[in-house]
């Protein structure tokens, strides 16, 4: 039988949106007690009331498969430069998700990443406003559906042109998939992925293995990171809606 | 040629070689009076067709059972039995539909799910009475101002189901569909720098768009032109049909009607406020005093060329009884054409680079200051 870790606590929830808040805003931390769900809650409206004025990617969504899309978020994470980067991070990995064909879009908007199948595009991380007409010409991507189900699956993040700094990792990717929307969680994973890369936690070469679970709960190996959201129907509670568990080197 | 129906022979040029032109306005909702704005929309494009006629091949397409399956029609129906039960309606006025199709704007909507009967009768050529009263009341406004009546009672079904068009599209590189993820089906021209456009909601509900397409698609090929009449405010939806439709083949002109202002303002028929100002009222008021010939060629003039294609005037029924008057003297002085020259050569001068005659250079020819008498082969064939 395999041994499970224990469930991330509310605690451990709270600490790591703390992490996460300090890590992007100091401002924001020093603003508010973060130590306190109130606090952290504060915060979030904040960054919420924010809205537009930060960095911001626009991912042009023509299908979506779960483990296609993971791989090539992180290619793209990983062809952020460094000073752009650090702009996305300030704004929280800001990302709006839109419904279009990127094969129609070629010809008038430059991507910085498109899927090779074309299914998805995403435009450098930028002012808002560099997205604007390509908002105005396409809609909110909107898949009220469920996550459908799937078994495990490996992705291997290409090498790309440079070598890898380090021996090739491991990691788990669990996706919480209990009353979650396809669009949600398209959210949810985008933020743990986007950061885990510019952070430096996924690098080229590295594996990661998908993985829907209804909740983050019963999992064999602790989390390195997790994206923290609200409980839908219990407000007053945390919820982690995916995580990256630490890493492992590959077999 | 007459409508169209979808099983039914396809034109071809005959003998001749007659250039073959298919005019599909915008159809009106059954489920509320007539108003000038409409009453405008279907002279024009009545005297488009019979002025066409002798010239081409034209097939006039005009099908409520394609745009029954929108929700402002199946919206409706299940509105009124959700509220009333079964209802005969027929000593219903149109008024009083339209007071009620008013209140269902005005509700809040009903969930796709209890349109989904409504919307599978429909498909089967099932129409609710209130709709059909309606339309009886219209076919007879139709028959009193002298239009041809495109079939407006007839079961006259899409060529193409709702999936079918969707896949056509996508064969275009046109569609975007994203029901898959319970998202909703897009037409998708963004290469041609033309917005996204929903067609079809995230809980299956086809729009008009969706509507036109289905019925458009399998026709266009067979015509060398396709005349798209619609109101000004549907110019973007019409400008993307128009690349849809241009791709198979025909060349589609767009001719965009302004609305007939009442009092300074462009109302939409669904707040209602005809206040009196529709076509059984007109045409009764206008009966009153003038015989039927001057009444509709009356009409025509006051709709086609004194408001013109834009909605600057605000409606005046002391105009439309002038024109009335107008017709009646133009009515006794009509002969035959003085130059001797065919109707069609005359018929034709009102084109310009289209196959299609231009409603309002020809009515408006008929006021020219310096006018002899109208010929009466010319009224007869399009004006009476």
């Amino acid at each position: 039988m395999t041994t499970t870790v224990a469930p991330p606590t509310q605690d451990f929830l709270r600490e790591r949106e703390a992490v996460r808040i300090r890590a992007a805003r100091p401002d924001l931390a020093a603003r508010h007690d973060l130590s306190s769900l109130d606090g952290l809650m504060a915060a979030r409206s904040d960054i919420a009331a924010e809205g537009d004025t930060g960095s911001v990617v626009a991912v042009v969504l023509r299908s979506f498969d779960l483990a296609a899309w993971v791989r090539d978020t992180c290619v793209f994470a990983l062809g952020v430069g460094p000073e752009q980067a650090a702009d996305w991070r300030t704004s929280f990995t800001r990302t709006v998700f839109l419904a279009g064909n990127p094969e129609q879009l070629l010809e008038r908007f430059d991507f910085a990443h498109v899927a090779d199948d074309g299914s998805a595009a995403w435009t450098a991380p930028g002012p808002a406003a560099r997205t604007s007409s390509l908002r105005r010409l396409l809609k909110l991507y909107t898949a009220p559906a469920g996550v459908p189900a799937r078994p495990d699956v490996l992705v291997e993040i290409p090498r790309a042109h440079r070598p890898p700094e380090r021996p090739r990792a491991r990691r788990d990717l669990y996706v919480a998939t209990a009353d979650c929307t396809i669009s949600e969680a398209l959210v949810h994973v985008n933020h743990v992925l986007a950061e885990a890369v510019l952070d430096g936690l996924v690098a080229p070469g590295d594996h990661l293995v998908v993985h829907q679970v209804p909740r983050l709960v019963g999992l064999p190996a602790r989390l390195a990171t997790v994206r923290v959201t609200t409980e839908k129907h219990f407000p007053g509670r945390l919820k982690a809606a995916a995580g990256l568990t630490e890493e492992a080197p590959v077999a | 040629m007459t409508t169209l129906s979808v099983a039914g022979p396809r034109p071809r040029p005959d003998a001749a070689g007659r250039p073959r032109v298919l005019l599909a306005p915008v159809t009106i909702t059954p489920s509320k009076p007539l108003t000038p704005s409409h009453l405008k929309g279907l002279l024009w494009t009545d005297v488009m067709y019979r002025a066409t006629r002798p010239l081409a091949d034209v097939t006039y397409r005009y099908s409520h059972t394609t745009y029954h399956r929108t929700e402002q029609t199946l919206g409706f129906w299940e509105f009124l039995d959700r509220g009333r039960g079964a209802t005969d309606y027929d000593d219903f006025t149109e008024e009083r539909i339209g007071e009620l199709y008013v209140a269902f704007r005005a509700a809040e909507r009903a969930p796709a799910k209890a349109l989904l009967p409504y919307a599978e009768a429909a498909e089967r050529g099932w129409v609710h009475p209130v709709s059909t009263r309606v339309l009886r009341l219209w076919s007879r406004h139709y028959a009193a101002l002298g239009l041809h009546d495109p079939g407006l009672l007839r079961h006259q079904p899409p060529g193409l189901g709702l999936d079918a068009a969707l896949e056509r599209l996508t064969g275009l590189g046109m569609c975007l569909d994203q029901r898959e993820v319970g998202g909703p089906a897009y037409l998708d021209l963004t290469r041609f720098g033309l917005p996204l456009r929903r067609l079809v909601t995230a809980d299956g509900r086809p729009n008009y768009l969706a509507c036109a397409l289905r019925e458009l698609i399998p026709l266009a090929p067979d015509f060398d032109e396709v005349v798209l009449l619609y109101d000004h405010e549907l110019d973007s939806d019409y400008a993307q049909l128009e690349r849809v439709l241009t791709v198979l083949g025909p060349r589609v002109r767009r001719v965009a009607l302004g609305r007939v202002p009442i009092e300074g303002r462009i109302r939409s028929a669904r707040h209602g406020g005809w206040r009196g100002l529709h076509a059984g009222t007109l045409i009764d008021a206008a009966r009153a005093e003038h015989h039927e010939d001057a009444v509709r060629l009356g009409m025509r003039l006051y709709f086609i060329a004194v408001l013109g294609p834009g909605r600057q005037q605000s409606f005046r029924s002391d105009l439309l009884l002038q024109c009335v008057r107008r017709a009646a003297r133009l009515l006794d002085a009509a002969g035959a054409d003085p130059d001797g020259t065919a109707l069609q050569d005359r018929l034709a001068q009102h084109r310009k680079d289209h196959l299609h005659v231009n409603p309002y250079r020809l009515t408006s020819h008929l006021l020219g200051k310096r006018r002899t008498a109208p010929a009466d082969d010319l009224l007869r064939t399009v004006f009476l």
